[in-house]
């Protein structure tokens, strides 16, 4: 999915604020790992708005320069079965147009 | 362990079940080297962008895993620079035959051992046929040299890089690069205001020490505590502050950590070696998009007063990616 016409959007979402990925498919490069999708978690900080990388991927001559955010999940939030401890997390960055507002 | 349904490509590892990791560190071989080289200088240059090169990989489906990291990496920049018309395949076939010709080496019979003596410290010496090793790897260079050989030909004559470009990049990540992520730990741990500076603001205090950076990449640093380990790892390539602690080891490029350390931190960790008390939150960061992680260990017991020389020598990078700990002097 692409973003067009939105280069100077200011980010959407507060820090702290309840996230979801959105479940959904994508075609040719994109940087949202499968195993995060549909999962919730929180915004851990806004990092600045950078080129979509999925337009840079087909030479979209002018890409859309969008917010990324780093998002921190609970590992069991993650992982149905996971091995470790309840406190245990990971946080990656996902662009604005993956992410859904969630409540806990 | 995750919806497949949902999963981009080969690449797209995170979560998949897989094997235990080799935690030792192949190094480089030249023509290693010297395709990452091109690769960046190509990229530094936006003749070919890094988002292209990894779209052109991912979409080798099977052969993606079945070839070795810089193969495919090697390989992807041929197939982009062919899509982009910036070489023929004429020319790429041309341009190999004539570098393969450039590594025969003619077969010469080895010498009668019983025929050459000489002198040791003085004595009349002879040796025997086990004194001989023939060379059993003698097979030249992987093909995908000879493309990267040619690539670098045809781009030069463009004028699009330079051949000293990619002879630059070789130099740095093997004298500079490595250096750089060890000397901004060191400083955190004599500097308080530094330390500081760099875990609010990484990438403008690793410049103001004097670090120019060539990375377009942000900067973070995650300093070590006794509440909070942290551990870097890149599901979807391989995704690395280059620019601050060189090349990744063979390891963090394996499918076998890309894949487990995101749902299984603490066996990976042990796998290491390093084993992480219950107390203590593990937080992986998957280094997706457009930051990179630096790891800042926890100064070591022991070494109050010491001098940012004799702290570096404690330091791996394995401590900078959080796979290991520095151990403590006393």
């Amino acid at each position: 999915m692409l973003y067009d016409n939105k280069s100077s959007s200011s980010p959407c979402f507060d820090k702290d604020s309840g996230i979801r990925v959105a479940k959904r498919s994508s075609e040719g490069h994109c940087r949202t790992p499968a195993y995060i999708r549909g999962k919730i978690g929180v915004i851990e900080r806004y990092c600045g708005n950078f080129p979509n990388p999925e337009q840079i991927a087909i030479c979209h001559p002018k890409p859309d320069v969008i917010p990324l955010y780093r998002c921190r999940f609970y590992q069991k939030d993650i992982w149905p079965h996971y091995s470790g401890n309840d406190c245990d997390t990971l946080e990656l960055e996902i662009f604005e147009h993956w992410l859904e507002p969630a409540t806990f | 362990m995750h919806d497949e349904v949902l999963k981009m490509g080969p690449h797209d590892v995170g979560g998949e079940k897989y094997l235990q990791i080799d935690t030792e560190d192949h190094g480089m071989t030249y023509w290693e080297k010297f395709s990452n080289g091109l690769r960046i200088a190509v990229s530094a240059k936006k003749i070919i962008t890094l988002d292209e090169l990894r779209l052109t990989a991912e979409k080798f489906g099977d052969e993606y895993f079945q070839m070795e990291y810089f193969e495919r990496n090697g390989k992807a920049l041929t197939h982009a620079c062919l899509n982009k018309k910036l070489l023929t395949d004429k020319e790429l076939i041309a341009g190999k035959k004539r570098h393969k010709e450039n590594f025969t080496i003619p077969i010469i019979e080895l010498p009668d051992p019983k025929s050459i003596i000489h002198l040791h410290d003085g004595e009349p010496h002879t040796h025997s046929r086990d004194d001989f090793q023939e060379d059993e790897k003698g097979e030249g260079p992987p093909d995908y040299f000879l493309e990267m050989l040619t690539i670098a030909d045809i781009l030069t004559e463009k004028k699009l890089i330079k051949m000293e470009d990619i002879f630059l990049k070789i130099e740095q990540f093997d004298n500079q690069y490595p250096a750089r992520g060890i000397d901004v730990v060191t400083r955190a741990w004599v500097d308080n205001s530094f330390r500081d500076f760099l875990i609010n603001d990484a990438k403008n205090a690793i410049i103001d020490i004097g670090i120019k950076l060539e990375s377009f990449a942000d900067i973070i640093c995650m300093p070590q505590s006794d509440k909070t380990h942290h551990l870097v790892v890149c599901t979807l390539c391989s995704c690395y502050p280059r620019a601050l602690l060189g090349m990744p080891p063979s390891w963090y490029k394996s499918r076998s950590y890309r894949s487990r350390v995101v749902y299984e931190p603490r066996k990976v960790l042990e796998e290491f070696g390093t084993i992480i008390p219950d107390s203590v939150e593990v937080k992986v960061h998957d280094s997706n998009a457009d930051m990179r992680y630096l790891i800042l260990p926890q100064r070591p017991k022991g070494t109050e007063g010491w001098s940012e020389s004799a702290l570096s020598a404690l330091i791996s990078r394995d401590h900078l990616v959080g796979v290991r700990l520095p151990k403590n002097v006393i």
